[in-house]
């Protein structure tokens, strides 16, 4: 299946999915030395998710992102500066330090924000969709949210709006598997979260999401789809998250997950798996990898000087940007 | 070296000033001789003149603010030069001498009186019968607030100062009582008040008076350049008849009486914002001319605002001459520290008898206001019939 | 009574502990309860005394809501554990139009004895979605009573008295007071709803506070004492019913007073007991009465940002001087 996908975009997506996990790594680690304040909420083991759901969009079509945003973010072109002057709190930040890690957001880009509270994002999502409509364009609206949404009301509403209208929107959901602590298994009542699609009368899979070929794959067919003007689909990615919650969770969610699992799934790692691909099908050399490699620590220490070193908000900025 | 502008004593009995209006400002330069400040004294409207010349460097006492003479009211000096010490201005919460908010009623947009103050101070302010008009308050805006009535009230606890419950009329148009209608307010409340008033009337024939007009006008005219009046003839009446009744020209001074030897009568006119009363000094030793030229001098300049402390001092006796507003009688109030007053009333033409018959003739009310302390009835009665007496022979003024 | 140092989160324990083992009907049901003991530990030991009784929802706060009172209705005295207090939101309609109204729209045909359990506040960089203090949009729906305590002992003591209440109660606690600790009775401890705590006696000026407000407000009073201004600090600890005799007593005897709340500024319930003071106590008011609460604007991320927004001690001692014109 590799062969479908050219040589660059390969290469891209790996890097991609490095930057991400350098991003996370480094975020903890300036959280746990005060440099960062709040909490972050590391999707460290998610990026196949986000780098294979978003390749396929253009820099016109939309995202709507969770709180455990940072790795959508960075998929659909965010620039690494600004996003880590915003974890600082600087004005340089994306949101000029009001939004902080959970509420990052890149209007140009078309990412319309993060969103706090869980499943707050669906039923934008559909708006956009339902604006794409009105203005009578091909752009799509991506939706990501994790499995602890599927069970909010504004899932239900959102997908039954989008089926029925056939709203240019797909349905990401980003299932690791736990709801903070709570196991999927006792959060859903269904076997799969793809089988709800069927109460919607929209395509619904589940797939590998920490195979990226795989949800790149499925991603670029859903996105014709909705381009097309067929409607909403959505894609149930299992995948894992190798932290935490996020950064108040102890022991990195050990408490209500097995290290037995935990280590099944590192195996899984979607960076070590398509690494291992990539040299196999000789896209690239190990050498080059680690030239790759590289890049994204040098990019990423680039990213904390530039953030280190912008100013913070005057306190009287605390009253802009209320109303237009 | 710097010179202290003290409050002038601008006449005898002056005590006090109010400090009407500075002309000059804080800064501002001024020469000697130069207009310096307004004062009112009780008598009239004052411009004061700069006794040195120098930078105005410092106002002590401002517009509004009653002082008692020689209090020195501003420092003139050069640039630079050291000034005297001078205690600092107080801002007390007066009773007796009410100093409005004047900062609270510069940022009021309505035209009518509001007081600011706080509801618990409104509430105190009632409780004790304390005026809220009367107090500056000291919150934000010159809001008064609570601990501004506490004071208030332990005022008045301790000296004994009368309290008064405001009544407030906010619909009504309001003048405030200041400059030459403040002094006569003060000064005839204090008369009323003080002076035990009695009063005698008569009606007196004034076809001889008329008649004396008549024949000696042109002359007066010709040598005074100016129309005789009755109000000439009535002075020269009445300065004859107080020579005769030196009781009459007096005035009591604590608690002896005072005969005075000039006799200078003054006589009422009335101004747009107030009566004044300018004096003709040694009236009995005028002639009919001399009183006429006199008065339309005085008259003029009173009416341009022109009289000096000399035209309105010294007064001994005062008349009053209503005839011209048309009124009947009048009884005025004593202008003091005099012992009497006469209104005169207008000439009408009226049956009376005389001589058992019935005639038309032109009789006028002669009204005279007399303070008791200095006379009984009898003195003042024998006064006023004197004068009875020449206005109806005229040629008594002769003898 | 004797009384021990223990944080708010061991109050709250102790608190659903003994009433949990008193009353057989009393339940929680929330998110993330059983394997963290509650995000702040509060639960912590609750799900295995007690099996059964303490579950884990998905993240359905309109459904945990609406379950509650299902349960509430029929039977049951449940605690329904809002997570984040911001996450009210998604419960509105469960919470204001129905778990407000139904005792009310009924003829009184059935008690509510539902207690919503909300931490709120800022002041943690948690940003717009996780630091909200929505305690007046509550007293806006009549048919709710609404607790925010400070201190350990009346965290435990409002805890265990709103479980009892047959009405429902909503039930907000600063997220930064878990920890915090306080003196807190042995024994058996009741706090009335609806019972204000003159906490700091004075007569210079009176404080209305509650919540985080009541540590910003104590600690002012301590600063005004050096200036010689004796502030009377009452923390409410319940904002509905409302303890307004307290209140009254405490203005007749200073003539001023200032509420201090994190909640901002427009509509908080501030301006609710300003305008009660102003109705009822207008001739005893020896100046306005000013609000020292955060600005009006969502709460942002970046530490410099938010501190600029939120209430300060600096802002009730400013307003207390104004007050007291010193």
């Amino acid at each position: 299946m590799t062969s479908r996908i050219d040589n660059k975009r390969c290469l891209k997506m790996y890097e991609q999915m490095l930057t991400i996990r350098r991003f996370e790594e480094k975020a903890i680690e300036l959280f746990e030395h005060n440099l960062i304040r709040g909490n972050i909420h590391p999707c460290i083991g998610q990026e196949a998710v986000s780098v294979g759901a978003c390749t396929p969009l253009r820099r016109d079509d939309f995202m709507v992102n969770t709180h455990r945003g940072h790795g959508n973010c960075i998929a659909k072109g965010a620039d690494l500066k600004r996003m880590m002057a915003e974890l600082f709190g600087k004005s340089t930040g994306y949101c000029k330090g009001k939004g902080g890690s959970m509420h990052i957001a890149d209007f140009e880009g078309g990412n319309l924000g993060a969103n706090g509270i869980v499943g707050g994002g669906l039923p934008i999502a559909a708006g956009a969709g339902v604006g794409i409509q009105n203005r009578g364009t091909d752009q799509v609206a991506v939706c990501f949210f994790g499995d602890g949404a599927t069970n909010q009301g504004t899932f239900h509403e959102s997908l039954n709006l989008a089926a029925l209208w056939k709203l240019p929107v797909i349905f990401v959901c980003e299932n690791n598997l736990y709801g903070l602590s709570t196991p999927v298994r006792e959060a859903v009542s269904a076997d799969h979260i793809s089988d709800r699609a069927m109460a919607y009368g929209i395509p619904g899979m589940s797939i590998d999401g920490n195979d990226i070929i795989a949800v790149h794959t499925k991603m670029v067919e859903a996105v014709e789809r909705a381009r097309a003007g067929e409607g909403p689909t959505l894609l149930d990615c299992i995948t894992y998250r190798f932290f935490g919650h996020f950064t108040g969770d102890p022991g990195k969610g050990i408490t209500y997950r097995s290290k037995e699992e935990m280590g099944q799934w590192l195996e899984r790692c979607p960076i070590k798996r398509f690494r291992e691909r990539l040299i196999k099908e000789k896209r690239i050399t190990e050498k080059m990898a680690k030239t790759m490699e590289a890049n994204v620590t040098a990019s990423i220490e680039e990213a904390v000087q530039f953030a280190k070193e912008s100013p913070l908000p005057l306190p009287e900025e605390a009253l802009q940007d209320l109303f237009h | 070296m710097a010179t202290t502008v003290i409050m002038p004593k601008l006449g005898l009995t002056m005590k006090e000033g109010t400090i009407e209006k500075w002309l000059k400002q804080e800064g501002d330069r001024v020469e000697k001789g130069e207009p310096l400040v307004e004062i009112i004294t009780e008598k009239l409207n004052f411009q004061y003149e700069s006794p040195a010349s120098g930078i105005l460097r410092k106002i002590l006492h401002h517009e509004g603010k009653v002082v008692p003479v020689t209090t020195p009211i501003a420092i003139i000096a050069e640039e630079g030069e050291a000034l005297p010490e001078f205690e600092a201005i107080k801002s007390e919460v007066p009773i007796e001498a009410p100093m409005p908010a004047a900062a609270v009623r510069k940022e009021m947009k309505e035209h009518r009186e509001r007081i600011f103050a706080s509801p618990v101070a409104r509430k105190i302010a009632q409780e004790k019968g304390i005026d809220l008009s009367l107090l500056k308050g000291s919150g934000p805006g010159g809001r008064i607030i609570q601990t501004d009535v506490i004071s208030a009230v332990e005022r008045v606890q301790t000296e004994g100062a009368r309290p008064s419950v405001p009544a407030q009329k906010p619909a009504d148009k309001l003048i405030p009582l200041k400059g030459i209608r403040k002094i006569i307010a003060r000064r005839m409340t204090e008369s009323f008040r003080d002076t035990p008033h009695f009063y005698l009337s008569v009606e007196v024939d004034m076809s001889a008076v008329q008649d004396l007009k008549e024949r000696v006008k042109d002359e007066v005219e010709k040598r005074a350049k100016v129309r005789l009046t009755l109000t000439d003839i009535l002075v020269k009446v009445v300065a004859s008849a107080l020579k005769e009744h030196p009781i009459i020209n007096s005035r009591i001074e604590g608690d002896q009486i005072r005969l005075l030897e000039e006799i200078n009568v003054g006589v009422a006119i009335a101004l747009d914002d107030g009566l004044i009363v300018p004096v003709v000094h040694r009236a009995d030793q005028k002639s009919l001319t001399e009183i006429a030229s006199v008065i339309r001098n005085l008259t003029r300049r009173a009416r341009r605002g022109k009289l000096t402390l000399e035209d309105v001092g010294g007064g001994t006796f005062t008349l009053s001459n209503m005839g011209m507003l048309g009124i009947d009688k009048i009884n005025p109030i004593i202008n003091p520290p005099e012992c009497s007053i006469l209104g005169v009333g207008r000439t009408v033409e009226k049956p009376v008898v005389q001589g058992g018959e019935i005639k038309i003739k032109p009789m006028a009310w002669f009204s005279l206001s007399s303070d008791h302390r200095i006379v009984d009835g009898a003195a003042a009665g024998l006064f006023l019939n004197h004068i009875h007496k020449i206005i109806e022979n005229p040629d008594l003024l002769l003898v | 009574m004797p009384e021990r140092m223990i944080s708010c989160a061991v109050a709250i324990c102790e608190a659903l502990t003994e009433e949990m083992a008193r009353d057989e009907a009393i339940f929680i049901i929330g998110e993330d309860l059983v394997a963290h003991g509650g995000i702040f530990g509060q639960f912590k030991g609750l799900p295995e005394r007690f099996p059964g009784r303490v579950i884990d929802s998905p993240i359905s706060e309109s459904c945990i809501v609406g379950a509650g009172l299902g349960a509430a209705l029929t039977g049951m005295r449940p605690l329904v554990d809002m997570h984040f207090a911001d996450f009210v939101t998604c419960a509105m309609d469960e919470i204001v139009n129905q778990t407000a109204k139904i005792r009310y729209m009924f003829g009184g045909q059935v008690k509510v004895p539902l207690v919503i359990w909300a931490p709120d506040g800022a002041g943690l960089s948690a940003a717009a979605h996780h630091s909200q203090s929505l305690e007046s949009w509550f007293i806006h729906a009549p048919g709710l009573k609404v607790v925010v305590p400070s201190e350990p002992a009346d965290v435990k003591g409002l805890l265990k008295a709103a479980i009892r209440d047959d009405d429902p109660v909503i039930f907000f606690q600063h997220k930064k007071l878990f920890a915090r600790e306080g003196p807190v009775p042995e024994g058996e401890h009741i706090v009335p709803l609806g019972k204000a705590a003159v906490k700091r006696p004075g007569g210079s000026v009176t404080i209305l506070t509650y919540g985080s407000g009541f540590y910003m407000s104590m600690e002012a009073a301590n600063e005004l004492a050096g200036m010689g201004i004796e502030a009377e600090v009452i923390d409410l600890r319940t904002l509905k019913p409302l303890d307004f005799e307290t209140i009254a007593d405490s203005i007749k005897k200073t003539n001023r007073a200032v509420v201090v709340h994190e909640a901002c500024l427009s509509g908080g319930f501030g301006a609710e007991v300003s305008a009660r003071i102003n109705s009822e106590l207008f001739d005893y008011l020896d100046a306005p009465v000013l609000r020292v609460a955060a600005k009006d604007v969502p709460i942002p991320f970046s530490p410099r940002l938010e501190n600029f927004v939120l209430p300060k001690v600096e802002d009730v001692i400013k307003a207390v001087r104004q007050v007291t014109y010193r």
